[in-house]
């Protein structure tokens, strides 16, 4: 990926990525920990439709081995299921722009309801099931966190002029 | 991506390759654990600033009973722990082992709500090692899966994954207990329709497995189901400790001698005694004034300081009567007093 703009507050992007970090870790009361949303692919979402030639499979795939070592997955598992959603919203990158939001929506819910399965479908091999289709909410939660999320960023995108 | 990723996953799973990378990213991401646990630590401050005089006073007096009472019942544990050594040594079977343990904090839960693990601020830079067993106050929590520089990821006994070898307390029926993925049960496996075990039965581990210690609480068992359609009886326990709760936990450090070397080291103990034997006749009278001590403020303490105490200390009372009374039997286990010398020096440990 070549950077030919010069890239302006390019720090915030690794900020909102860190605080992503953090928050998928961060304490929840027990009966709240099956809602946790996937704050990082929320983020990698938004980042990869707003600032496509920065942020791409690569950062995903970083970024989910953070989130390897957090967790203590093996490592990988996470890289590929953030690379896997990167790679789905980037394929459709042209028209989930075009979309309204309720749409884009939509379509992301199917993208982080993959997403989940694979995990699920991942965990399974090395050992711990989880006994219910439960992991379906994080993915649920997420969609419904995305208005908000995109219109927050979005704000912030513009007034700090990121590109 | 997706192959670099699947290949990363299989030599991560297979080989010890990735462990230097992991603990290298560990060391800075880890710290993402304490940075959102301070929230809650910095409001525990706050409220401790901020704890009222007649609270602070209450628990004061509250932890000076609790401290009282304890070190009562430790009064009465080291003339049974002496008794217990003394009759090991009749049935010639080994001491029992003394573990160390260590305090380690909880600082944060796995953030995936199917497994249960939590991380603890001890890491592989203050000795902990892989399979070490953790307790709480109240009994234990379950083993150290995941060795990061400081800190460490400890496995729950109520993970899917984890089962443990147990013990009825009661009558020593053996059994294994696995998690369920509930925090608050256990379930025995395989356990016959006619084992005696009922409700209320105390499980302690039996150290069978040789990763836990042996005679820790684990759980006490909260119902029994005999199904005539089921092949064994359904046992379901809750586990003793406080495994969602408990923010302190001791890390228990064991000899780091595998059994073999253990034993091949208490029969060089065993060797040496025998050699021993012939000098240390001329000691016999050594052993009583030195037990008698060790009992003389066991009955003096709870006389002074706990007035109220007087059952407790009704009861160390009659313990010199017997001590001295298994003491010539004990004649031929004259030649012990090797042995008893560290078990002495437990006591002292755990009297102070």
């Amino acid at each position: 990926m070549v950077n030919l703009a010069p890239s302006r507050n390019g720090w915030v992007v690794w900020f909102t990525f860190l605080l992503g970090l953090l928050l998928s870790v961060s304490p929840l009361p027990q009966f709240m920990e099956i809602f946790r949303p996937l704050w990082l692919a929320l983020l990698l979402t938004f980042w990869t439709l707003a600032l496509p030639h920065k942020v791409g499979m690569t950062t995903a795939w970083v970024l989910g081995l953070m989130e390897d070592v957090l967790y203590g997955t093996l490592l990988g598992q996470n890289a590929l299921i953030l690379s896997l959603i990167t790679f789905l919203v980037m394929s459709l990158q042209q028209r989930l722009r075009m979309y309204p939001m309720w749409q884009q929506c939509l379509i992301l819910l199917v993208i982080f309801g993959l997403a989940q399965l694979a995990q699920l479908w991942l965990s399974a091999l090395t050992g711990n099931r989880q006994p219910t289709l439960a992991l379906l909410l994080p993915a649920l939660v997420s969609v419904l966190l995305w208005p908000w999320v995109s219109y927050g960023m979005r704000g912030l995108s513009k007034r700090l002029k990121i590109n | 991506m997706a192959v670099f990723s699947v290949a990363l996953m299989v030599v991560d799973a297979r080989f010890a390759l990735l462990k230097p990378l992991r603990s290298q990213m560990s060391l800075v991401l880890m710290q993402s654990y304490w940075v959102v646990d301070l929230p809650s630590r910095l409001y525990q401050g706050v409220a401790s600033q901020f704890g009222s005089r007649t609270e602070l006073i209450a628990e004061n007096e509250k932890l000076k009973t609790e401290t009282l009472l304890l070190q009562g019942r430790l009064q009465k544990l080291a003339a049974l722990t002496e008794q217990n050594v003394r009759l090991r040594e009749l049935l010639n079977s080994s001491a029992l082992v003394n573990e160390k343990v260590e305090v380690a904090e909880l600082i944060g839960m796995d953030p995936n709500p199917f497994t249960h693990r939590i991380i603890i601020n001890k890491g592989e830079r203050d000795g902990v090692v892989l399979g070490q067993p953790v307790l709480d106050a109240r009994g234990l929590m379950g083993q150290v899966v995941e060795l990061m520089p400081y800190t460490s990821r400890v496995l729950l006994l109520t993970d899917s994954t984890h089962s443990i070898p147990v013990q009825v307390n009661r009558n020593g029926l053996r059994a294994i207990a696995s998690g369920t993925g509930n925090p608050e049960r256990l379930e025995l496996r395989h356990v016959a329709d006619t084992a005696d075990i009922k409700e209320g039965d105390l499980l302690v581990s039996s150290g069978l497995g040789q990763r836990f210690p042996a005679g820790y609480p684990v759980a006490t068992v909260k119902e029994v189901i005999h199904d005539s359609g089921q092949p064994f009886a359904i046992v379901r326990a809750v586990p003793t400790a406080a495994l969602n709760r408990s923010r302190y936990l001791l890390l228990v450090f064991s000899d780091g001698r595998s059994p073999e070397e253990r034993a091949a080291d208490a029969a060089k103990a065993q060797e040496n005694i025998e050699r021993g034997a012939d000098p240390a006749t001329t000691a016999p009278a050594n052993p009583v004034p030195h037990a008698a001590p060790a009992a003389a403020p066991a009955v003096a303490a709870p006389a002074v300081v706990a007035p109220a105490a007087a059952k407790p200390a009704a009861k160390p009372a009659s313990k010199p009567a017997t001590a001295p009374a298994t003491k010539p039997p004990a004649k031929p286990a004259s030649n012990k007093p090797p042995v008893t010398a560290p078990a002495a020096g437990t006591r002292e440990r755990i009297d102070g």
